[in-house]
Order: C-alpha cells, then structure tokens, then sequence
C-alpha cells in the first residue's frame, strides 16, 4: 500500500453534489441490465418466443387459425405484456433487492438525493419497453398486417406500452421501497399485474364490462390495441381506451415520485 | 490547535419504544482515531447511522465540518463510510464500483477513472482492479469499501467492524490504512470494533457505550486508570513456592496472597486499594522487591484488571461475576 495523500492528482476534493446524479445512477442499473447475463436473456427469449408464433402465422397455413391482423395485435400484446411485467419485477428489485444484497446503504450514503436515486432505477427498468418493442417491430412487419396498419399497431403498441410499463415499473418501485423483503416486493407486484390482467382473459360484455375494460388500465390499453390493429378503427373513436393508462401513468409515478423523497435503508413503515 | 470536526449535543435515536440511543454528546477534532466500543447492542452501528445521516436523530442536534445535521446531504459530502454490512455488487470490477462511487460525488468521468485508480493503489488493491469483486477475499473487499469511503476526500471518516473476519495479516493492514488515513489525509477517524486490541493499537479517544448511553470517555490510558489494577499474578518456579509465599506476605501494601497453581509456580497477591491510592508511584512495584529481596526467581508477572479489555468489561458489567 502506497502513502496517502490529499495532494495526489486523484484525491482532490470533488465538486459539490452532482446535479445529474439520476443520469449516473440510470447509466450504472443500465449497465447491470444490458450488459449482464439478464437483459441479453430476456430479448433472446422473447425472440425465439416471437420467431415461433410469427413462422406458424405466416408460413404455416394449417396451423394458423388467426388472420394476419389478429396475430400482429397478438404479436404486441405478448411484447406488451412481455415488457411490462419484466420491467414490473426489475422495478420491484430496484431497491428491495439493494437492500437484500446489503448494497443500498453505501447508495444512500452519497449526496444524490433519494428521487434521483429512484428515478434512474425506474429508468433503467423501464428501459426493458423499448428494446422489447424494437424486437418486435419486424416480426410485426413480416406479418404484413395491411397497408398502412404497420405503422398504426407499432405506434399504438409503442403508445400503449410506454403508459403501461411507466405505470407498472413506478408501482413496482413503490412496493420495492416499502418491503423490507425482495420476495416479497417481487410476489406483491406480480400479483398485482396479474389480477389487472386476468379480465383480459375473460368474456366481459354488458355495461359492467364495459366499466371493467375502460377503468382496468390494462384491459383497457389491450382492447385499445385490439380496436387499432384488428377493427382498423381510429384513434379518436378509441381515445376513451387510454384513459385509464394515462390516468395509471401519471398516479403511480408521482406517488412514487413523492414516496421517493423517503427511501430509507430498512423497509416497512417508519415508526 | 486541531479543529473540531464532528460535534454532537444531545443525539437520541428510538425505535418505537426502544431507545437505541440516549442522550449521545462528545466532539472529534481533525486527526483523531476515536473508538467507539459497546457490547452487542450498545449502539454503535445506529450511532454512526444516525451521525452519517442514514437515520435522522429523534432528538438532539449534531454537525459535521460546521454543517448542521439539517442538511444531510451537504454532509454525506464530507463523510465516509464504511457500513458494518456492506454489500458489493459481485458482478462489477474494483475499478468500476470506484468509478461509479467516484461519480456520485460529482467527480465528472475522466476525474472518476483517475480517483478510482489511484485509491485502488492506495488500499493495495491494484492490482485486482479489473478483477470483479465476486473473486476478492473478505479482506480485499474490506479494503475496496474503505478505498469506497474515501473517494469524496472526506473530513470524516466512520468505519464499523473493519477488522470483522480478517485474518491476522489483513487486520494488520487495515489497522495501518486506519493511521495512514488519519495521519496524511488530517481526517478524523470513527472505529466501531469489539476488537480492543485494534482499540489500543490505533485510537487516540475512546467512547465507550451501553444500552445505548455513553458509560466512558478518554484516552486509553484514561479508561484503563478507571479499572485500576488491584492484583498480580507471579510466575516462580516451583520449588520457590513457599519461599515466595512468604516474601509476598512481608511485601508492603500487600493485603492478601494466595497460591493459584502450586504446580506452576503461580502465586496471587491482592493490595489494599486504600493503600495503592496512597502510593500511586510504588504501585505493585513492592510485589517485585521483595520477591528479588527473597532471592526468588520471577518467571512472569501480570496485572489483572491492567488492560483495555478489563476496563471495558467491568464498565459494561459483562466481565465474570
């Protein structure tokens, strides 16, 4: 070990606290996703997920009961869904999880301030949407879903995404923030993507269902896609759909903006 | 004259009903090595918590550099921190945990590379920089989340458990970066260990806690003088025996002798405190001369209740009853 030195060129004193602390911390969990095992991983097996289906739709004529339309909104509704929910668990992992791995604290210890903290988190995860979505455009384009319908399910996917991942991940980050456990912040998010998810499964029709799909932000980003890509029907007829996304959006990222400021190192509720 | 650097007045932390810690009040000047020891659950780790700004204090008011706690980011540019549990990201090199540090407290990229490396040299670790940390030994991390808490130039410096799980070499070479940083950076030093060796090797002060209060405060020296030593052990050899039972019970100041391992050669003699208080500049020095005066080989000689962990364990009230 060599002498210590105030002098040395490298120990000067640094400048105040950095401004931009959300863009080091975003540009660090960016790394940690893309340049690890973890995000190369999912894309691979989303793609391979996306060859299958998009060779049996379009090569493979016996076995393909939907028609080209149908499977481009099938295509986005898998990537829809696809991203949203892994950008859910990377969010639910954001903190929970450096607080499991003991690595929050040393985090907490710098001068950024908690929201930047957060805020390059959520970034990160939700960085998940957009790779997801680049994967999916040319399988969405070898389907040939019609003139000029291309550009509309990609937009509208891209749209409806965006809403849905940003309203998820602030979620996500919201339970990761309170748990003092990283199973649990993961079970507890999950499951709430899950329950908003499931009425897309099921047959809702009358004006209860009608209510179910249109305040469900997720129902309601899935049939507003359903409407755009499949019934060819513009996005003014349908805006009412993205109501609810938006209205999920902007509550649950400025909750998890607020709830930010007071990310502390052991989880649960302050005593 | 040093100046003060860390002054704390009054600092309590609760949890819920728990009063972790009471009423914590002491000041650290620029340069000093503080230790600050407590049985399990004294208070040590919430204390360097709540005076790093992880925990806000439920009363009480502190200041680090001249910055008053009301402003715990201004002071977590000013502080280090090596935390008891400090985790690392297993994935990442020494070299890039530095950087990314480095970047969080404002240094811009080029600036961050340059500190990175000069501090990885400066713990020993350079040459694993671009080794990940999953493969560094206890130790080496120990040293990288030192090299972690120095890369803002802090003022101060806390360091919770560092020797925790070394072995003899690796807490030699922390006990050595500890003085170095104290001694060529002037930054004042904050030591939470149960080691009372490292304790005696390295700090200047001690502040020792329990049940979250303070119980003692001074030197080393000091803290040692309050349990002062009232019996010595004397090794002889065993055919001395008798000769040097008696040559002990002629010893003045001497109250009681007592013969420990006939065997061995050990023998006990146990002074009259009033006594040792009339004659602090004799002290057990009289056990010595008339053993010699007796013509009685020593072969050792202790004191009991002379040293830092015999201090510690009566103010804390965990030592044998």
């Amino acid at each position: 070990m060599t002498s210590l030195s105030r002098s040395d060129a490298g120990l000067r004193s640094p400048p105040a606290a950095p401004s931009d602390g959300w863009m080091v911390v975003a540009a660090q969990e960016l790394r940690d996703v893309w340049l690890s095992a973890r995000g190369p991983i999912i894309v691979l097996f989303f793609s391979l997920l996306l060859s299958l289906l998009t060779y049996m739709a379009a090569a493979n004529k016996e076995l393909n009961i939907l028609d080209q339309r149908d499977t481009a909104n099938l295509v986005l509704q898998i990537t829809l869904g696809m991203g949203v929910s892994v950008s859910l668990l990377f969010s639910a992992d954001a903190v929970s999880g450096e607080r499991e791995r003991e690595t929050l604290e040393s985090l907490l210890l710098t001068p950024v301030p908690r929201r930047q903290i957060a805020l390059g988190k959520l970034l990160a995860a939700v960085s998940v949407w957009p790779v997801l979505l680049l994967v999916a455009v040319p399988y969405v384009w070898a389907l040939r879903p019609g003139a000029g319908l291309f550009a509309d399910a990609v937009v509208a996917g891209f749209v409806v995404g965006c809403l849905l991942t940003v309203a998820f991940a602030s979620l996500g980050l919201i339970v990761s923030i309170f748990s003092s456990l990283n199973r649990l912040s993961l079970a507890a998010s999950f499951f709430v993507f899950v329950a908003l998810l499931a009425p897309t499964q099921l047959p809702l029709s009358g004006w209860f269902g009608d209510l179910i799909v249109r305040v469900n932000p997720v129902t309601a980003g899935s049939s507003f896609l359903h409407e755009v890509i499949v019934k060819q029907r513009g996005w003014d007829q349908e805006f009412t759909l993205l109501i609810a996304p938006i209205l999920a959006a902007v509550i649950t990222t400025g909750l998890a903006f607020l709830i930010a400021g007071r990310l502390r190192l052991q989880g649960g509720i302050e005593r | 004259m040093a100046a003060t650097v860390l002054s704390v007045r009054g600092v309590s932390r609760s949890y819920g009903s728990v009063q972790a810690v009471r009423d914590l009040s002491f000041e650290a000047l620029s340069g000093e090595i503080i230790g600050l020891l407590g049985p399990n659950g004294a208070g040590k780790t919430t204390t360097i918590r709540v005076l790093s700004t992880i925990l806000p204090p439920t009363r009480g008011s502190f200041e680090v550099a001249g910055v008053p706690n009301t402003k715990p980011a201004d002071i977590r540019e000013r502080i280090g921190v090596l935390p008891e549990s400090a985790g690392y990201p297993l994935h990442q090199t020494g070299e890039e945990f530095l950087r990314y540090h480095a970047r969080l407290f404002g240094h811009p990229a080029r600036s961050a590379r340059e500190v990175a490396t000069s501090l990885l040299s400066e713990v020993g670790l350079a040459e694993r920089a671009s080794s990940i940390i999953s493969t560094y030994s206890r130790g080496m991390r120990q040293r990288l989340g030192v090299a972690r808490a120095l890369v803002n130039t802090p003022r101060l410096i806390f360091l919770d458990e560092p020797t925790l799980g070394l072995d003899p070499a690796g807490q030699r070479q922390m006990l050595a970066l500890i003085r170095e940083i104290a001694r060529d950076r002037g930054a004042t030093v904050i030591l939470s260990t149960h080691f009372l060796d490292d304790v005696e090797e390295v700090c200047s002060r001690v502040i020792i806690l329990n049940r979250g209060e303070v119980i003692a405060e001074g030197s080393v020296a000091d803290i040692k003088r309050r349990v002062a030593p009232s019996t010595a052990r004397v090794q002889i050899p065993p055919e001395m025996h008798d000769r040097g039972l008696s040559a002990l019970r002629g010893a003045a100041g001497v109250a009681n002798v007592g013969s420990i391992d006939a065997q061995r050669g050990w023998l006990s003699a146990t002074f009259d405190s009033a006594w040792l208080d009339e004659h602090p500049e004799i002290g057990m020095n009289t056990v010595l001369r008339a053993l010699t005066d007796a013509a009685v080989l020593i072969l050792s000689f202790e004191l009991e209740g002379g040293r830092l962990s015999d201090a510690f364990l009566a103010l804390t009230e965990e030592g044998p009853r």
